[in-house]
């Protein structure tokens, strides 16, 4: 993989190449210093997760990277674009695990109003929401009202929103917290599969073991600092541990 | 069973535990109402003294016709009460329809035994006159004889004209009700409700401009409010009319479309005055009960101007065409008497765009920041400025509406009992008192709260040049810009300066002037400001004060002066530092006032004409700022 395997410093190689990109990016609120100079980049066919315990920094950076939040100082790049302009929405796909639907629309609704958001033309949505609900499973639920979906479905609806502009980008905030065993499958198959398909996918868990199966690399952030960076293979050697929970743990205790 | 009832009552404490400490909820549920209740009923009160008295300041034109000694006697009963009707030599029914005339007096040619009124009852003016010649006419005879004109009232006023009149007196302010509440929920739906749902950081993501999104939400709930307001119209129009009906059987009025829909009107600018402020507010919510909290004492003080214009007597013309709210409900109202009053209909329509843009702007500068993004409350760095012994903001509001709640419910009462044991037990207890128990029950010395500090002499010169001088500068510019009425000053003068002379100067000095100069200060600049500068920059900390001050005095024609005479007093305060040169100004503030009563030179005040006010003013403006300046470099020094 490429990439900047130590934290702190950005290659010219990984700003010409990232797809995502946040360089020395610094964010705090009042007396907060939510991210401290946090280096990061992913490219394209690679999946990152960016993991760390609650109040590491992780929402904050991936916030960063999808426009709702400017850095402090330093910068969030999405394709060499500001991750801010609308240009670069254009290109992100995002999703979080406390992503809500429109309650009292349907899917169909939901995924006509932001395709027309995106610009898309009606014969593209209608084309696009029809593979989209293939792929998800979500024929019969189309034209349900979403606050009638159980939990699992209106994930799968709100990935199918989040992909439905086929962006080069998707940016996925805990996207299986509160899922069940199966939905969080089904959800890791699909980044597996949109990783084939060569996109960039950023990610944020608290679930190590989760990262471990799914991720090229990952990034520790601690305390809104970035401890370590690299494949979780590597990270294991270097701290000696078996899992990459122990491995957190130690680099914790070093701190 | 009694394992059941002690789950029952376990369950009720701990609701009642976990609500009572929710602070907006005591606030909205408790001690909002008993606050906002006692405003809105003194508001509606005084408005409806000054329709009184405008109703009762304007003399009917009327006419009689008719021969014989019949119509001279009625013509002198008539010339008696100038005050309340003027005659005219000659006059028709037509003048009574083009509105020339109020009402008209016909008596029967052949005798004089019939009297026919002829009025015009789509016009209050013309009821009004009708309502005055019977009486006169009812008077004619002594009491107990029997009358000698038989009386009838005919109104020419078209069945329009009529249905529009009975309209006139409800609708208005009920359109403009039914338009905020449409508003109420949708706008807390469209912002915090989505923010709850979690919709609100996925469209944020996506290729939308903000203010776009703002817009479109604006423009939903402007067309769900406007719906709301005609539809209410349209039903209110058809039930009242039928209420008209069921009263009067034999009555055939029918629903004056042309006017409601023409009243409808001023349905849609309001609905975007209310969307815009109502999206704005709910904007910084983070849920729904949040946003609810936060709309309610909006909605109220939406209604207030709007609950004046409906029950006052005031014209669609100069100020009241431009207070947004209240000249919806003058518009409304106009249109319904078949009137279309062009500047003011212009002036209301600008107004209430321009509040309505200003909202947005307001909501637009909300969207584009990043509290938007994320309003969850962080420690900010103006927490840091507050030092430990300072109350805060919350503290500051609870301890104001307690006051306020104190005044209306206890001290008021014992006043028009005993004024001067009423006076002296609100301002000694209602207000110093209030802030020594705060202080105690806070565990705070009084010195640092208020704060006693010893100001320097310039502080204490500039103080005393503001007192002295300030009092003129706000009576001509609150006289200019809205003037108070002559009885209140009257009412006021005899409070200052009794004329039974049962008080002596020294004993009102001590009453009007050192006892709020006290009391007032210790209160008001002292953990009501400093608490409000704990969460507000220094403007707006001495802007709250003034108003709060003004508000307090629960006298609506005088909350303009009082307002700018505690913004000054708040800057004296604020600027040096300490309590006292606040407490000096606001002494011989009033201590000005007492000597200018005492010795009756404000009767002579109306001689001084335009020119000399103008002249007095600038005098006093150059005096009030070369205090406030010394208060400021003296305030500096002390600090250094």
């Amino acid at each position: 993989m490429i990439g900047a395997e130590t934290p702190g410093s950005a290659s010219p190689l990984t700003a010409l190449e990232a797809a995502v990109t946040l360089d020395r990016a610094c964010k705090s609120f009042g007396d907060l210093r939510a991210v401290v100079d946090l280096t990061l980049s992913v490219v394209p066919g690679e999946v990152y997760g960016l993991l760390g315990p609650n109040g590491a920094g992780k929402t904050t950076a991936l916030r960063m990277l999808a426009g709702l939040l400017q850095p402090s100082s330093g910068r969030a790049l999405m394709l060499g674009l500001d991750a801010g302009s609308l240009q670069a929405k254009t290109r992100m796909g995002f999703l979080s695990g406390s992503t809500g639907l429109y309650a009292r629309l349907t899917p169909r609704e939901t995924l006509q109003y932001f395709g027309r958001i995106h610009a898309l033309s009606e014969v593209d949505l209608r084309r696009r929401i029809a593979t989209l609900a293939r792929w998800l499973a979500l024929e019969s639920l189309l034209d349900r009202r979403c606050e009638s979906l159980s939990s699992g479905e209106k994930q799968r609806v709100s990935l199918a929103r989040a992909v439905l502009h086929d962006p080069p980008v998707l940016i996925l905030d805990e996207p299986t917290s509160g899922l069940d065993v199966l939905a969080s499958r089904s959800l890791r198959d699909f980044v597996g599969s949109e990783r084939a398909r060569g996109k960039a996918v950023l990610f944020s868990t608290h679930y190590l073991a989760e990262a471990e199966l799914l991720c090229d690399r990952i990034g520790l952030l601690f305390r809104g600092r970035l401890l370590r960076e690299g494949t979780p293979a590597s990270i294991r050697a270097e701290c000696g541990a078996n899992t990459l929970e122990e491995a957190f743990l130690k680099l914790v205790d070093r701190e | 069973m009694s394992q059941r009832l002690s789950h029952v009552l376990l369950t009720l404490g701990k609701e009642l535990r976990e609500s009572l400490r929710d602070r907006r909820t005591l606030a909205v549920m408790i001690l909002f109402p008993l606050v906002v209740y006692p405003l809105l009923s003194l508001l509606a009160a005084q408005v409806a003294v000054a329709r009184d008295k405008t109703r009762q300041a304007r003399p009917s034109l009327v006419a009689v016709t008719g021969r014989g000694g019949a119509r001279d006697d009625l013509m002198a009963r008539i010339r008696e009460r100038p005050k309340l009707l003027t005659l005219v030599e000659r006059g028709s029914r037509a003048d009574v329809t083009a509105g020339r005339l109020d009402g008209l007096v016909q008596l029967g040619e052949a005798s004089a035994s019939r009297a026919e009124i002829v009025y015009d009852a789509g016009r209050e003016e013309s009821r009004e006159a009708a309502e005055r010649l019977s009486d006169v006419i009812a008077s004619v005879l002594p009491e107990g004889c029997a009358p000698i004109f038989s009386l009838e009232k005919r109104s020419l006023a078209p069945e329009a004209g009529v249905g529009g009149y009975l309209l006139s007196k409800v609708l208005p302010l009920l359109v403009v009700l039914m338009v905020l509440l449409g508003a109420f929920y949708p706008a807390i739906d469209v912002t915090a409700g989505e923010r709850e749902r979690g919709t609100l950081e996925t469209v944020l993501c996506s290729p939308i401009r903000r203010f776009d999104l703002l817009l479109g939400k604006v423009l939903a709930v402007t067309a769900l409010a406007a719906l709301t307001g005609v539809l209410n119209l349209a039903s209110m129009s058809v039930t009242l009319i039928q209420v008209a009906h069921l009263a009067d059987p034999g009555s055939s009025l029918p629903v004056p479309w042309t006017r409601a829909a023409a009243a409808a009107g001023v349905v849609l600018p309001s609905a975007f005055l209310f969307a815009s402020l109502f999206v704005a507010i709910g904007a910084v919510a983070r849920g729904f009960k949040e946003a609810q909290h936060l709309l309610t004492p909006a909605y109220f003080l939406s209604i207030a101007p709007a609950v004046a214009g409906a029950i006052g007597e005031y014209r669609l013309a100069g100020l009241a065409a431009w207070i947004p709210c209240m000249n919806v409900t003058l518009l409304a109202r106009e249109l319904l008497l078949g009137r279309i009053p062009w500047s003011g209909a212009l002036a209301t329509l600008a107004s209430t765009l321009a509040c309505g843009c200003a909202a947005l702007a307001v909501a637009a500068h909300i969207y584009s920041s990043e509290r938007f993004v994320d309003p969850v409350p962080r420690k900010r760095a103006s927490d840091a400025v507050r030092p430990a012994n300072h109350p805060t903001a919350g503290q500051a509001m609870f301890l104001y509406a307690l006051a306020f709640v104190l005044l209306y419910f206890v001290w008021l009462p014992l006043q028009r009992r005993n004024l001067v044991l009423g006076l002296l037990a609100s301002e000694w207890g209602g207000l110093l008192g209030l802030v020594v128990l705060f202080a105690s029950v806070t565990r705070r010395s009084l010195v640092d709260l208020l704060p006693i500090v010893r100001p320097p002499l310039r502080c204490l010169a500039g103080a005393a040049l503001v007192g002295l001088s300030a009092w003129a500068a706000v009576a001509i510019l609150s006289e200019w810009v809205s003037p108070v009425p002559k009885e209140v000053i009257e009412q006021l003068r005899r409070g200052l300066v009794p004329t039974d002379g049962s008080r002596g100067l020294l004993g009102t000095l001590a009453l009007v002037a050192l006892t709020p100069a006290i009391c007032e200060e210790a209160l008001f600049r002292g953990p009501i400001l400093r608490g409000l500068r704990a969460r507000v920059g220094p403007a707006a900390a001495v802007a709250l004060t003034g108003l709060l001050f003004g508000v307090f005095h629960l006298e609506l024609s005088r909350i303009l002066p009082i307002a700018l005479l505690g913004v000054l007093l708040s800057l004296v305060a604020l600027e040096s530092g300490s309590i006292l040169p606040a407490m000096l100004a606001h002494f011989l503030n009033n201590a000005s006032l007492v000597g200018l009563a005492y010795f009756r030179i404000d009767e002579r005040v109306a001689e001084v004409g335009s020119m000399g006010s103008a002249l007095i003013f600038v005098a006093a403006a150059l005096l009030t700022a070369l205090g406030l300046r010394l208060v400021h470099s003296g305030g500096r020094q002390a600090k250094l």
